[in-house]
């Protein structure tokens, strides 16, 4: 990058200064790639990486052979009885954890700290949910509010920290997921906080009461699948964030943030105000999403167990940045991440030993997120070279 | 290097000239970069490359140092053909370039900058003599050990030079190398270059679209319009106003220009709106009161001490001064893009609050900031949302974008504006350096503001743009806007203004009507010399 003219000395406002960095990267350019060419990079990567999951079954595991792998995984996704719906279970939480992941993305903040805002809205439901009493849908409501809030503190104590204090959200995010995991923990070891009573918890000790039956998220069957009704919540919202992002003023100013923060505020967006705001509905979303994952019974027997996230919050995180933030595009990329825990998980019971099907599912994963990096790169690559000409 | 070569401009004629470019034609997509281009550099002489932005002049050069593959042309080194394929490559056959903006690591010294991208063991002895050697022999007065991040950008410019003569290259291209130089640092690099020139026996190709540069440095020029050349010929045959001409294919308003040579003004040459005198009645109230102003940076550096003006509707004050002493600051604080410490901004008579996001804009003070690319505009958008980024109601209901009206909105502001793009879903990045101007001046004239603060709005435009922005600044004005023109270029403010101010360390230190322009007096004041008595600290020279 050519360096900034020199020994100039500008002044900042506060808020200004905090977001000067990332004001100056040079951003990709989204354009030169037609969709065959997308398509095409994908299914090269793809391959590419089913070749070396093939590899990995062939030498280093005694039983399962590569030409097993791919059947196994489509089958445990899709083909076989009960498995798409399975798939759509898991789909829901991370489809909403990659839409709140949208939403501060697109404001020029990097949420990475999922996992424990889940936690967090998990444990929150988890505590209302057990206690309060009512009828059961609206009870069940109420408590999964108390996850978006529960995840909205959670996200939020890292917004104010970057607005008021200008400490770098990447870190707080991160850090904070590790405190949300040991505060669920130690809660879980409370009967007044999250422990379930002595009589259900038969010889397990860090569990939480499970759901009342009224309480669980209502289930579809269809074709022989079941799944929660969640994922059509999920979808649902991740047209709404689509409109609000692309069509509504609130969007548009949260974008241009996002993109130039100093414009922003000349423009008159209030940068903590819409920075702070952008944080609380991420957070919001990722605690929604451990609220789903209790009460919709695909993870677990509707009750709160330690490391309840099992890496949602971060596939979620990882489903947003593959389908770049764009929210219709990551309903597809949700189903996919899905698809790949459920099948890999399937491979597992083939005999293909845990640690590599969890190899095998990290090299899928890996490979999908190849061909963003790869457009990333010639798309700034041309970028440069587009403003290096034009001077 | 061939001794033969050796002699004066009358033997060149006979032995092959150092760089011949013959017939290259570039494009790229449906555009036509370079069209057949001829161009002919020769050992011992200054060739100007002249041409608004986009002509196609950058494009040859970096045919020439190897940046860009021709679709069609041939490339002849002494008069053998030679295949130039990457900047290695151009670098063996003895051509290097000065780019317009620096590669240099800030946090290392002058020699280890030179000795970036070496291979092997590092002769830091070696090297260091060899800086200093450089140095000495062009008179560019640089230490090896400084560091860069210490350096003012005359300086690190001057690195750059020795970064390529180092290599002893026998053609050197400069692009736009006076752009981020003081008029003293570009003396000085024209020194040193005519030294290169002529002590070095060098070949120099200058890309620039300042003419008085052109007319007064190069020994010959080419003209480039849309992506051909247009004139070719020796400097001195030629003069500015035909040089224009050709390269704009118009003629244009020389007054900058004119300004720029010490020609004082014949005003009467073009329907400037001369009734200047009686714009500013004394009855009215200022558009734009500002009172006593201090800001204080973060470093405990005062960066406005006091300042105090008033623009009244109708008028373009011109607040001139050296670089640095508070333009930046003020047009940021017009912007709401940083707080003061002190005082006040009215508008109307109605005070703003200061640093509050947005207040600026919304009490009627339209920016062209100094960079467009910092405040101006989001270049990941649309061109159509760039031009409604201050104030989306006007095109949505009930806080919901009607994508059609600001389509239709826009498209009228792109017609109105003469806006040069394929539309207004077009990425404002697609835009070129003047285009993306006229899409901030769009926006904020058509909010119909109180005060206009244009800050060094033609820095980096062609004469074209310039020509334009300049007609537009005067519009305004005519309109009833008050106008603030912040700007380094004297000329642009003696062009522009109706009153003049000059502001030093942070404050206005004197003030002078148009009609009443003394060129000695305000030289004094930009140096910090007051006429009173109050004669202020010693001049930072430059």
């Amino acid at each position: 990058m050519p360096p900034q003219r020199s020994g100039v000395a500008v002044t900042e406002t506060e808020a200004e200064s905090a977001t000067a960095t990332s004001a100056q990267e040079v951003r990709p350019r989204s354009k030169l790639a037609s969709t065959g060419e997308v398509i095409g990079l994908y299914a090269i990567c793809l391959f590419g990486a089913l070749a070396i999951a093939a590899a990995l079954v062939e030498f280093a595991s005694d039983k399962g052979s590569w030409t097993t792998v791919y059947t196994v995984i489509l089958d445990g996704a899709v083909r076989k009885p009960g498995r798409w719906g399975l798939t759509l279970g898991v789909a829901a939480p991370i489809l909403l954890v990659a839409l709140g992941t949208t939403v501060s993305g697109r404001a020029g903040l990097v949420n990475i700290g999922q996992e424990g805002q889940l936690v967090i809205g998990a444990a929150f439901t988890a505590y209302v949910g057990t206690r309060i009493g009512g009828p059961g849908p609206l009870a069940l409501v109420i408590s999964l509010a108390m996850g978006v809030v529960g995840g909205a503190i959670w996200a939020g104590i890292a917004g104010a920290l970057r607005f008021w204090r200008n400490v770098p959200e990447v870190l707080t995010t991160l850090l904070m997921g590790t405190v949300a995991a040991n505060l669920v923990g130690w809660g879980l070891r409370h009967r007044s906080l999250l422990l379930a009573p002595p009589e259900g918890r038969a010889n397990r000790n860090q569990v939480s009461q499970p759901f009342a039956a009224d309480r669980h998220i209502p289930r579809v069957t269809l074709f022989g699948n079941d799944f929660p009704i969640s994922i059509l919540l999920a979808i649902l919202l991740a047209i709404v964030v689509w409109l609000v992002l692309g069509r509504t003023v609130v969007g548009f100013r949260l974008r241009m943030l996002g993109r130039n923060a100093r414009t922003a505020q000349r423009a008159g967006v209030d940068q903590k105000r819409y920075g702070i705001g952008a944080m609380l509905v991420s957070g919001g979303f990722a605690g929604l999403a451990g609220g789903v994952m209790l009460a919709g019974g695909d993870f677990g027997p509707y009750q709160l167990v330690a490391d309840f996230g099992a890496g949602i919050g971060f596939a979620g995180l990882l489903a947003a940045l593959v389908a770049r933030q764009r929210a219709l595009v990551i309903i597809f990329v949700a189903f996919l991440f899905a698809g790949l825990r459920t099948g890999s998980g399937f491979l597992r019971a083939t005999g293909v030993s845990a640690r590599i099907a969890d190899v095998v599912q990290g090299t899928l994963v890996l490979a999908m997120l190849l061909p963003p990096a790869i457009l990333y790169l010639r798309a700034r690559r041309r970028a440069i070279a587009a403003t290096s000409s034009r001077t | 290097m061939t001794s033969t070569h050796d002699d004066h401009v009358g033997g060149e004629r006979s032995s092959p000239p150092a760089v011949e470019l013959i017939g290259i034609t570039k494009h790229f997509g449906q555009i036509v970069a370079c069209d057949r281009v001829n161009l002919t550099l020769r050992r011992g002489q200054i060739h100007g490359v002249l041409g608004e932005n986009g002509a196609g002049k950058s494009t040859l050069m970096k045919v020439l140092i190897g940046l860009v593959l021709p679709d069609a042309g041939e490339v002849r080194l002494h008069g053998r053909t030679v295949q130039i394929t990457d900047p290695v490559n151009a670098s063996a056959h003895g051509i290097a370039m000065v780019h317009q903006h620096f590669s240099l690591v800030e946090a290392l010294t002058v020699w280890e900058n030179v000795a970036l991208g070496d291979v092997g063991r590092l002769d830091h002895r070696h090297i260091r003599r060899r800086v200093g050697e450089i140095s000495e022999h062009y008179g560019l007065h640089i230490n090896p050990d400084d560091r860069i991040a210490d350096l003012p950008a005359g300086m690190r410019q001057r690195v750059e030079i020795i970064k390529c003569l180092r290599r002893d290259p026998e053609v050197l291209v400069f692009d736009e190398p006076t752009s981020v130089l003081s008029p003293s640092e570009s003396e000085f690099l024209f020194a040193a270059l005519r030294r290169v020139v002529t002590e070095g026996g060098k070949a120099v190709a200058l890309v620039s679209h300042k003419l008085p540069e052109i007319l007064s440095v190069t020994d010959e020029v080419t003209i480039m319009r849309d992506g051909r050349v247009v004139q070719s010929g020796s400097t001195g045959g030629t003069h500015a106003s035909a040089l224009a001409k050709a390269m704009v294919g118009r003629s244009v308003v020389l007054r900058r220009e004119h300004a720029a040579f010490g020609v004082i003004e014949t005003d009467g040459d073009q329907p400037v709106p001369e009734v200047a005198a009686p714009r500013r009645p004394a009855a009215t109230e200022p558009a734009l009161r500002l009172i006593d102003l201090s800001a204080i940076g973060r470093d405990g550096r005062v960066l406005l001490g006091g300042l105090t003006l008033d623009v009244y509707p109708g008028e373009i004050v011109g607040v001139a001064g050296v670089e640095d002493n508070g333009q930046r600051t003020l047009g940021d604080v017009l912007s709401s893009l940083a707080n003061i410490e002190s005082g006040q901004v009215l508008v109307n008579g109605v005070e703003v609050a200061t640093g509050k996001a947005g207040a600026m804009a919304k009490a009627g003070i339209a920016v062209i900031p100094e960079d467009r690319h910092d405040s101006g505009c989001v270049l990941d958008f649309t061109v159509a949302e760039n031009l409604f980024i201050a104030d989306p109601d006007r095109v949505s209901r009930r806080g919901l974008i009607n994508m059609a009206t600001m389509r239709a909105k826009a498209t009228q502001l792109i017609e109105q504006f003469s806006i040069n793009c394929t539309g207004p879903n077009a990425p404002m990045w697609s835009l070129s350096g003047g285009n993306q101007q006229r899409v901030v001046m769009a926006r904020e004239l058509s909010h119909s503001p109180k005060v206009l603060v244009a800050a060094q709005p033609t820095h980096g435009l062609d004469v074209g743009a310039i020509e334009y922005m300049s007609d537009q600044l005067r519009n305004a004005a005519v309109a009833g806007v008050g106008v603030l023109l912040i700007s380094t270029e004297l000329e642009e403010i003696l062009d522009l203004s109706d009153r003049i101010v000059v502001i030093y360390n942070g404050r206005i230190i004197g003030e002078m009507p148009k009609s009443e322009v003394d060129i000695a007096r305000l030289g004094l004041l930009m140096g910090g010399a007051t006429s009173d008595a109050t004669t202020t600290i010693g001049g930072s020279g430059d």
